[in-house]
Order: structure tokens, then C-alpha cells, then sequence
């Protein structure tokens, strides 16, 4: 029942307004930052042309913002929101206090580096920051699966074994204003896909007060809310496959907890996640024609882990390597050590090499894929796993070098 | 793979040109991407836009450093280092250059050995649409040079300005305007061009942060920039017709317009954008402006 649907170009901002416009949204509380504006840009828009039905309002910051989207959802009301890098900071503290309400708002991030030094294109910093604090996570590639996995966020988020918020990430610029076609799908097959959220848990008027996210006192209190949430979280995972399951029956379009690229017989994987996975597909299509048998792993659902798939995935392989677009400062990459946990106790596991990539947006050469496919192969020939390292060429350093003696620097 | 790079100054529609172009490769069945770069954008500064257009799905995001064809959408950016509009063309691919000048002259002069294109589409513009945005007119250039059709330029214009604009007549003379570009060039066969500059990895060296930190030591360290360039029209004043009022001097946003030993204000047009307003400005309708065309 594919029913009718129309594709056009789009952003990736404006393939996440259209999934909230589809979304039946009620409350939308806005605050802008650069990347994300043109989503809420496109939403005010509909408002006041009268093609969406929802309160919009615009608050004095990030903080707020999340406090009203929680505090709506706690009244029963379909919320979105959406904020970008240093607004997620800015708002912090209010990610987890919403998520304890267990209030299921979608909120969509688009993925910028954060300062110091200030930029405004895409790493992972910003989205991973967030990824203890109760909510769950969606990462896209395409605008197409960015538009798609608001829908299916909201059914995840409002299920009744999960009832948490929900943030749906992807690439500042190289989605947010990267225009590609998209099928919008049809309203009505949307409401089939998503009733209307009708909630027993929280849902407060004027005539029926109650009290949310009540103050505890005594661990054994505290530890069992969080750790309900924790195993809401966790059940997020067969929920996952039963929703994608039925939005694939529904719109034709599948979805993974991850996904595999060329990985039924490679012997080697590549880890990556959001749009520069796309990247990582066409080295590893150029390596297949050199006949080695390379395949790429995209992470989709970061939160809940999808553990079980992600082992299953890289079973038998002879070696994986990570690329994190993000850094803990201190550590490494932040994906690296998350995937090197799930691995820990299997009997059989392939080597695992870390690599920094794409911080600030930087892009990642044909050589520096390369570079990866070769240290897998080296790691696997020798036993030796190199050190984690970061991708950056030559010709990089080079221009750095320039912009030092500009600055008075060199 | 077709990767167009189209390079304009902001407000004269270099997005909006790569996105014509996108959408009339998307309305013909192909697979198509496009994507503007801006940061801290202004009206006037240098921008560029890229479309992607393919047979296959799309396995490329981000900038186009090696273009199979470029479209210049304002020739003086051909002498900002910063703007660089011909970074990363071989020879094999092809520049489109809005000019007054021709083609044998601008390859001679700019020292570009790849094909060259011209047309002075800012004059078809201001015949057509009576003002200097280049968008339609840009992405109607573009979608001949890369073979596409007359009708699903038409049908592009029409999507993309529709997003735009509610006035119809406005849409029109824009699909006028580019058709008129589309026919005044021929359609080339472009080789993809599929070499890929290769740099090694390389470990990266520890510095210090008296070097590692992200300040700026130096004092005066930006290259001092004229704006003059950027002008397509040229504000002149009629002494005959001017007051003194000095509304022109308090209103100039970049602050270029001195005055005189006699008392009457002038322009200093090696800085001066030419936006005009000092025109709009005037009570007494003492500035007229003159279309400025970019001579050697
Ligand atoms: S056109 Fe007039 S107002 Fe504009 S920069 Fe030039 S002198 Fe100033
Ligand atoms: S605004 Fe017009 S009248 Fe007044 S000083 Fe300028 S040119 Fe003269």
C-alpha cells in the first residue's frame, strides 16, 4: 500500500519540517542557530499560511526551549523542536531533567562542530554529548531518511514501553542545506502510521494537576527511576524493529538499527556514521573494484546501542576499523570505545583501529580511505594494531602552516 | 558524475542558479544534488553553489574542489585570490564567464586552458528583468551546457522562483530570460573529470599553545581589500540638481562619500559597492546610475 507520493528536491532542513508537518505536530517552542533555522523557519511558515496546526512560539533561549517542549509533551500534546551545537550546550541540563518526565517530544539536531575554535560545519561532539542523557538517538545520512526518521521517532518515542524523547540527528550542511530528491509521502498513510498520541502517564490540564519529576530523596528511589529508564531506553530496540518493519511494509523504505554496505562478504569493515557515510560507501565501491573485500557499517540508532546487531555485523570479519567524527578530548573517538566494549568478551573478533575523521567538517580524501583500508589489511598480515590516529594529509598541513604565519605564528 | 560549480557575489542568485540547474537534472530522471556554501554571508561577498548530477545515486556530499564545468557569475571574481573561482579545473572542463568581453580574449588574459564560454548575461537581465539577479539566467546557461532540455528548464525556473515569488509576471520574464541564455549557447560534451589530486596522511606534530592556540597574534594581518569591483551599477552626481543636503553622506552604509571643496558630495569608487542607495536616497533625485562594465 505504497499509496500516492511525490518527489521532490529538498534540504535536509526542509525534509525534517516536512516529517513534523506529516507528524501532526501540536506545540513547536523555537529558538534559531545556525544550521537548524530553516527548519523552523519552513514550520513558521506553514503556521501562519494555515497549512499546519500548531502553537508556535519562539523562547529566549535553548533552555527554555527544551523546558517548554518537556512540559508541553507532559500535557499530552505531539511537541517538536530543534537546535543545533552550542544551543544543545546551552540547554544541557534541561535534556536530562525532560527525559526523567519520560515525555516522548522529538527533537532534531543538526550537527555542528563545537567552539573553541567557533565553526559552523558538521562533527559529532555536539549529538554524542547527549547520548547518557535518557534520549533516544536516530542518525540519518540522506534527507530522505532524515524526513523518514522523524516519523518513525515519534512512533518509537510514544511507544508505551518506551515514553522517552527522542533526537533525530544529521550533518549540518552536508544535509541541512544540501538539497536531493525526497518522496514525501502521503498524509493520510502518515495518520495510518502514527495515530495520535494518546498518553496515561502524563497528560495535565487546569482541571487535572499532577506532579511531574517530583523530587526524591535516598538512592534506592533515584536508582529505580533511572534505571527504569534505562530499561525503557533498551526496549526501544525490538520496538525499533517492529516500527521500521512496518514503515518499510508501509512506505517502502527500510531501516536498520545499522546498516550494511557491501558487508555479506568483507572481510574487512569500516565503521562511520550520519552523511559522511556516503563518502566511506563510494571508497569502499572504488576498493571492491580493486577486488578487496571491503564493506561499510553505518550506525543509525546510537541510542538505544543496538549491541547484538552491531556484533552480529562484524562477526568473522579479520579486522574493523572506526572513523569517529568526533573526539573525546583526552581519550579518542567516543564510537571506538563504545564498539571495543561490545566486542570485549566475543571469543572471535576482528582487530579494531580508531581513526579521527571529519572534525569541523573536514572532508576525507580517496587517500585517506585508502590509508584506513591499507592499515586494516597491515594490522591484519602483522597482529599489530596501530595507534589511533587522526586523518589528515599533507597538503592540510601545509595550508595550516600558511595560516600560522598569517596569524603571527610561524 | 557531472559536478557544476557556479561562483557569484551575494544577492545576484548563485544558489538559486545551481538549484534551476539541479532541478531541471532531477526533472529529467536523473539523480541530482545541490548545496550552497555560505558562512558569514553578505550581500556582495564572494559565494559559490555546486550541483551534482548522475546517472548512479549520489556517493559525494560536500564542496566540489574538481569541477567538470564552472560557472562565473560576476567576472571580477576572477581576480580575487580569495574567490578563486577557477581552482581545480583541468583541461578538459569547461568555464562559463558572464562578460562583456569574448572568449579568446578572457582565456588570453585569465591564462585558462580549458574551454572557455562567454555571454553577458548581466545585460540580458537587466533588458529582461529591468534588474541584475542572475539566477534563472545562470541556471539556464548551465543546464545547455550540460545537455539538458529546454522544457525542464522551463519547468525548473518555474519550481524554483514559485518558491520565491507569488508574482507571476516576475516568474515569467525570468523563464524568458533564461531560455534566451540557453539558446545563446551551444550544448558541449563534457568529459567527467575523474582525477583526484592525492595528498598522503601524515602523523600530526605536537605544537605548543603559544602556536596551537587558536588566536591571532598579529595586528593589521587581513590583506587591505577594495570593494570598488564589486559594482554593476556606478552612482554619479548631477551638481546642477544637488542641494547639499548631505542625506547621500549620512546614508552610505560603507561610508565612501566625501565631500568636495565646493561643498558637493562625490564618490570614492575604488571602495564604493555600488548598492545604490544613496541614489534612492536623494531628494532631489541628483544621482543617476550607470551600468559599470568590467573594463582591462
Ligand atoms: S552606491 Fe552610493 S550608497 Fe552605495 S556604496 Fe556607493 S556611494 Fe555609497
Ligand atoms: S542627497 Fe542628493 S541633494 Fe543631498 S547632498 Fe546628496 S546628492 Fe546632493
Amino acid at each position: 500500500m505504497l499509496g500516492k507520493m511525490t518527489k521532490q528536491m529538498l534540504t535536509g532542513n526542509a525534509s525534517i519540517a516536512w516529517g513534523v508537518r506529516l507528524s501532526d505536530v501540536d506545540y513547536i517552542p523555537a529558538y534559531p542557530v545556525t544550521p537548524q533555522t530553516e527548519i523552523i523557519e519552513s514550520l513558521s511558515k506553514w503556521i501562519r499560511e494555515g497549512q499546519m496546526d500548531a502553537g508556535f512560539v519562539t523562547m529566549d533561549s535553548e533552555h527554555s526551549m527544551i523546558t517548554a517542549a518537556g512540559a508541553a509533551s507532559a500535557t499530552g500534546v505531539r511537541v517538536f523542536t530543534a537546535t543545533s551545537s552550542q544551543g544543545l550546550m546551552y540547554g544541557f541540563e534541561m535534556l536530562y531533567t525532560v527525559s526523567g518526565w519520560r515525555v516522548p517530544f522529538v527533537m532534531a539536531n543538526v550537527s555542528r562542530g563545537l567552539s573553541s575554535p567557533i565553526t559552523l560545519e558538521p562533527d559529532h561532539n555536539d549529538i554524542l554529548a547527549a547520548r547518557d542523557t535518557g534520549f533516544l538517538q536516530i542518525h540519518c545520512e540522506t534527507c530522505q531518511e532524515a524526513l523518514d526518521s522523524i516519523l518513525i521517532a515519534y512512533r518509537l518515542a510514544e511507544d508505551k514501553s518506551v515514553l522517552l524523547p527522542a533526537i533525530v540527528n544529521m550533518d549540518g550542511f552536508y544535509l541541512s542545506f544540501t538539497r536531493e530528491p525526497v518522496e514525501i509521502p502521503n498524509k493520510e498513510i502518515v495518520r495510518e502510521f502514527l495515530p495520535p498520541y494518546k498518553p496515561t502517564h502524563a497528560f495535565f490540564r487546569a482541571s487535572q494537576p499532577m506532579a511531574q519529576g517530583v523530587a526524591v530523596l535516598g538512592g534506592h528511589i533515584y536508582s529505580y527511576f533511572k534505571y527504569q529508564m534505562h530499561m525503557a531506553n533498551n526496549n526501544a530496540l525490538s520496538i525499533y524493529k517492529e516500527v521500521s518493519e512496518e514503515f518499510k511494509e508501509t512506505f517502502g523504505r527500510g531501516y536498520g538499527t545499522v546498516e550494511g554496505y557491501m558487508l555479506d562478504d568483507a572481510e574487512y569493515v569500516l565503521i562511520m556514521s550520519n552523511s559522511f557515510s556516503a563518502m566511506g560507501k563510494a571508497a569502499v565501491k572504488r576498493a571492491r573494484e580493486k577486488g578487496l573485500r571491503i564493506g561499510l557499517l553505518r550506525l543509525r540508532l546510537l541510542r538505544p546501542f543496538p549491541e547484538e546487531d552491531i556484533r552480529e555485523a562484524l562477526k568473522g570479519r579479520k579486522a574493523s576499523a572506526v572513523i569517529d567524527q568526533n573526539i573525546s578530548v583526552g581519550k579518542g573517538g567516543i564510537l571506538y570505545s563504545e564498539i571495543a566494549g561490545v566486542l570485549y568478551n566475543e571469543k572471535q573478533r576482528p582487530l579494531l583501529l580508531s581513526f579521527i575523521g571529519g572534525l569541523g567538517g573536514k572532508n576525507i580524501s580517496d587517500a585517506e580511505f585508502d590509508f584506513i583500508f591499507d592499515a586494516m589489511m597491515n594490522a591484519y598480515s602483522t597482529g599489530n594494531v596501530p595507534q589511533p590516529a587522526l586523518l589528515y594529509t599533507e597538503a592540510e598541513l601545509e595550508e595550516m602552516e600558511r595560516l600560522k604565519r598569517v596569524a603571527g605564528k610561524g | 558524475m557531472l559536478k557544476v560549480r557556479f561562483h557569484g557575489r551575494g544577492g545576484q542568485g548563485a544558489k538559486i542558479a545551481s538549484r534551476v540547474l539541479g532541478t531541471a537534472a532531477f526533472l529529467e530522471g536523473y539523480y541530482a544534488q545541490d548545496f550552497p556554501l555560505y558562512g558569514a554571508e553578505r550581500r556582495g561577498a564572494p559565494i559559490a553553489a555546486f550541483t551534482r548530477i548522475s546517472k548512479e545515486p549520489i556517493l559525494e556530499r560536500g564542496v566540489i574542489s574538481e569541477p567538470d564545468v564552472i560557472v562565473v557569475m560576476d567576472e571580477t571574481l576572477l581576480d580575487d585570490p580569495l574567490a578563486n573561482p577557477l581552482s581545480g579545473l583541468g583541461k578538459e572542463g569547461l568555464v562559463f564567464i558572464n562578460t562583456t568581453h569574448k572568449a579568446e580574449d578572457i582565456k588570453k588574459r585569465y591564462r585558462i586552458d580549458a574551454n572557455v564560454l562567454t555571454l553577458d548575461i548581466t545585460k540580458i537581465s537587466l533588458d529582461i528583468l529591468g534588474k541584475p539577479i542572475l539566477s534563472a539566467l545562470a541556471g539556464g546557461a548551465a543546464s545547455k551546457i550540460v545537455r539538458l532540455k529546454e522544457t525542464s528548464l522551463k519547468e525548473a525556473v518555474t519550481r524554483e522562483l514559485s518558491d520565491i515569488t507569488h508574482e507571476k509576471g516576475l516568474i515569467e520574464k525570468n523563464i524568458e530570460a533564461s531560455i534566451y541564455c540557453f539558446n545563446a549557447l551551444p550544448s558541449v560534451l563534457i568529459k567527467s573529470n575523474a582525477s583526484h589530486k592525492k595528498s598522503d596522511v601524515i602523523t600530526m606534530p605536537f605544537e605548543a599553545a603559544d602556536i596551537s592556540s587558536p588566536s591571532v597574534t598579529i595586528p593589521a594581518n587581513t590583506p587591505l581589500k577594495k570593494t570598488g569591483n564589486w559594482r554593476i551599477f556606478k552612482p554619479v552626481w548631477d551638481y546642477e540638481l544637488c542641494t547639499k543636503c548631505m542625506t547621500c553622506v549620512m546614508r552610505c552604509p560603507d561610508g565612501c562619500i566625501r565631500v568636495n571643496e565646493e561643498g558637493f558630495p562625490y564618490s570614492d569608487y575604488e571602495n564604493c559597492k555600488g548598492c545604490m542607495i544613496c541614489a534612492e536616497e536623494c531628494p532631489a533625485k541628483a544621482i543617476r546610475k550607470e551600468r559599470e562594465v568590467h573594463a582591462w
